[in-house]
């Protein structure tokens, strides 16, 4: 199984997580839910997930189908820095996002998801031995044409 | 163009239908659970959110057991088989199988949505319930259950706890996250992307669906919506009591109502799909017990591997594929070649093009990257699952037939070109077919030399019967580089073509379907054409616009009927 391309399973389960996060942060906060701010919070998060991990990476061989309108998302993305680039990071910065919605049951699969995809994240860039700073800032350019 | 119309317009039908069943089930729960008398105190303290949980968790159990039908490869290959219930377009629709699959999973992921966020909103009710705010009717059946010859309503049974952690606390909360996260994590493997870069990562993942219906089985054991018991709902009159509920322990007109969970269903939903499944993966052990033999083994230029097998009471149709395992390799791996034999030979073949991890690994096994020529004994053990798929059969049912072959599309097509050779020997059955065209659009033929090979033996072989009409093909190459281009024009006039080496030349780019498509029209009028195509949806849908627009209207003109082929 060495050759699977984990990275790009953990960007599909990443983006999926943003987008439930969401979902529970929306209902919690108009259902006015018990502690309903970690609700907003979950929205917020899920948004910052979601145009993180929009931009489909290059991968390491063959070509990369690249999502629709990838190119604007992609100038957002790159502002971020180290962010965009190094798998390290993202994996701690998706833990770290995924702790305080797991607090409210609305976003509780959503913290679960994303934990997922921080754990994916994890085993590319240690276990895996796939470099950790894979996405270099070309790879996250549109190709030409 | 009325087979084309029949045809889709069945998949439309039963699309609908399907549809249509969601919605009666849907309407219908979601009705009963808001008028039910047995669950007027559960609305009480939940609103309509107590039915919308129930109506998709009935949709759900309905998905649930149509999804494992459509994979299901050994009972489809049977239902096509029995050709007496299923002719022409209803078996057409048993090989948009996937497609159905994916449709089911679609809405298992829409209504599981609805499913959670209404539960959300349930325990939610639940905890406010218990809160000192709470008034009333909603205050006096929360506190039910606490004496012991009450029976609790409400399942949260203190207002200072988190509902994460009573979620967490029962087999429904742990199952049902269980549930979820399986569900996700193969929808996010299974997207078309992760299955063309790493069908390895597909197949695996998908294997939680193991976890799934387990998980699913017991989900409603912990019984958490409860509605009243029928005992009760004769004693206690609820339009009489719901405002008397100050008397419920005092007054003999207005005991206190009873409650009890409702039992489990979904494991009635889906045992049967599940025991059809796992007979299914019964029959794929004992076809893995049996005896594979290997009676040859070609290893073509470009890392393509032909072999020839043997299999007891193995028969096959032109177009279908099998699935093959190496334990050598991988114990729990079955990837799919299709046959490029045809079904008059004693043996079947594949040809395996080393494109990723397993398949390199087996051309490797079998000695084809140059190494030392292998003893058959020494050759890795193989298993055979199949055949399955559609059959490319109706070739030879129409007058005229044309196949269109993109890339790797192409080898579906070399069963059905050897088939054609075996078939135009034989003095009986007549044949009906008498004219085949045949295009072959490939970036690179080197990849697909065999095929080549294949051309120029059936070339030669119809030749020698005076046969050479029935074959037509033409060759488009649409990747190509300057040194060709010059030594192509240097050997421009000779009898064969410089790549191929067959007598009809081969054309460079893309082909003009307008030209070719009028040409035929022009050539046979008044026949019936099939149309075979198998390669990108892109392409498909060009030769789909064709065959409508090169079909007479006067049903006695020449007419195309479009056959794609889903592998």
């Amino acid at each position: 199984m060495g050759q699977i391309e984990w990275a790009m399973w953990a960007n599909e389960q990443a983006l999926a997580s943003g987008l439930i996060l969401i979902t529970g942060g929306i209902v919690a906060t108009a259902g006015q839910f018990t502690q309903w701010y970690f609700g907003a919070y979950s929205i917020v998060a899920g948004v910052f997930v979601c145009l993180l991990e929009y931009p489909r990476g290059k991968r390491r061989k063959g070509s990369t189908m690249e999502r629709c309108g990838q190119k604007y998302m992609t100038k957002v993305v790159k502002l971020f820095g180290p962010l965009s680039r190094n798998y390290y990071v993202r994996a701690f910065l998706h833990l770290g996002l995924s702790v305080p919605a797991g607090f409210l049951l609305a976003t509780i699969l959503g913290t679960a998801c994303l934990a997922i995809a921080s754990g994916i994240y994890l085993l590319v860039s240690g276990v895996c031995g796939q470099p950790a700073d894979a996405m270099t800032p070309q790879s996250l350019q549109p190709p030409a044409g | 163009m009325e087979c084309w119309v029949l045809n889709e317009s069945l998949s439309v039908i039963l699309v609908l239908s399907w549809l249509g069943i969601n919605l009666y089930l849907f309407v219908d729960t979601f009705h009963w659970y808001e008028e039910e008398e047995s669950f007027f105190y559960t609305r009480v303290i939940l609103g309509s959110t107590l039915a919308w949980a129930r109506a998709s968790a009935v949709c759900l159990n309905f998905n649930c057991m149509l999804i494992l039908l459509p994979i299901s490869r050994n009972l489809i290959s049977f239902i096509r088989g029995a050709s007496i219930c299923c002719r022409g377009p209803w078996r057409k629709q048993l090989d948009k199988n996937l497609k159905f699959h994916k449709l089911v999973a679609y809405a298992i992921a829409v209504n599981a949505t609805i499913h959670i966020v209404a539960h959300a909103c349930n325990l939610e009710h639940y905890h406010q319930g218990q809160s000192s705010e709470a008034r009333g009717l909603l205050a006096a059946l929360s506190k039910l259950g606490d004496t012991s010859n009450e029976s609790y309503l409400n399942p949260i049974r203190t207002f200072h706890t988190n509902t994460t952690s009573e979620l967490l606390m029962t087999i429904t909360g742990i199952s049902g996250l269980m549930i979820s996260l399986a569900f996700i994590l193969i929808v996010t493997s299974s997207t078309e992307f992760i299955r063309q870069t790493s069908y390895e990562l597909f197949w695996y993942t998908h294997h939680l669906f193991i976890i799934f219906f387990i998980s699913l089985a017991i989900h409603g054991a912990g019984r958490i919506v409860r509605g009243q018991t029928p005992e009760s709902l004769s004693r206690h009159n609820v339009t009489f009591c719901r405002d008397h509920y100050a008397e419920w322990q005092a007054a003999a007109s207005c005991p206190v109502p009873q409650f009890s969970g409702k039992e489990p269903s979904a494991w009635k939903w889906v045992l049967g799909p599940v025991v059809l499944y796992v007979c299914e993966r019964l029959i794929r052990i004992w076809r893995f017990h049996q005896e594979v033999v290997i009676t040859k083994v070609v290893s073509h230029p470009s890392g393509v591997l032909e072999l020839h097998m043997k299999k007891r009471h193995f028969c096959m149709a032109p177009g279908q594929y099998v699935l093959i395992q190496c334990p050598s390799i991988s114990w729990l791996e079955w990837h799919p070649f299709t046959l490029t034999s045809a079904p008059q030979e004693d043996f079947f073949s594949v040809h395996i093009r080393a494109a990723g991890d397993w398949t390199r690994t087996l051309c490797r096994a079998f000695g084809a990257e140059g190494q030392a020529w292998k003893e058959p004994w020494n050759l890795p053990r193989l298993a055979v699952d199949g055949p399955f798929g559609a059959a490319l059969t109706d070739v030879f049912r129409y007058p005229v037939s044309v196949c269109i072959a993109a890339g790797i599309g192409v080898t579906p097509f070399a069963a059905v070109l050897k088939s054609l050779w075996y078939r135009c020997c034989e003095p009986q059955p007549p044949l009906t077919l008498s004219k085949v065209y045949f295009y072959w659009i490939c970036r690179d033929s080197r990849a697909f030399e065999w095929f080549a090979d294949l051309l120029l033996s059936l070339e030669t072989r119809m030749s020698e019967q005076g046969k050479t009409h029935l074959l037509s093909y033409h060759i488009f190459l649409t990747g190509w580089d300057e040194n060709q281009v010059f030594h192509i024009a240097l050997h421009w006039d000779e009898n064969t073509d410089v790549i191929t080496g067959l007598k009809q030349k081969t054309f460079y780019g893309r082909p003009n379907w307008n030209n070719e498509f009028r040409q035929i029209a022009y050539t046979h009028p008044g026949s019936s054409i099939g149309v075979f195509f198998c390669g990108p949806k892109a392409l498909s849908k060009t030769l789909q616009r064709m065959c409508r627009l090169y079909s007479s209207a006067d049903p006695r003109g020449v007419h195309f009927h479009y056959n794609k082929e889903s592998f």
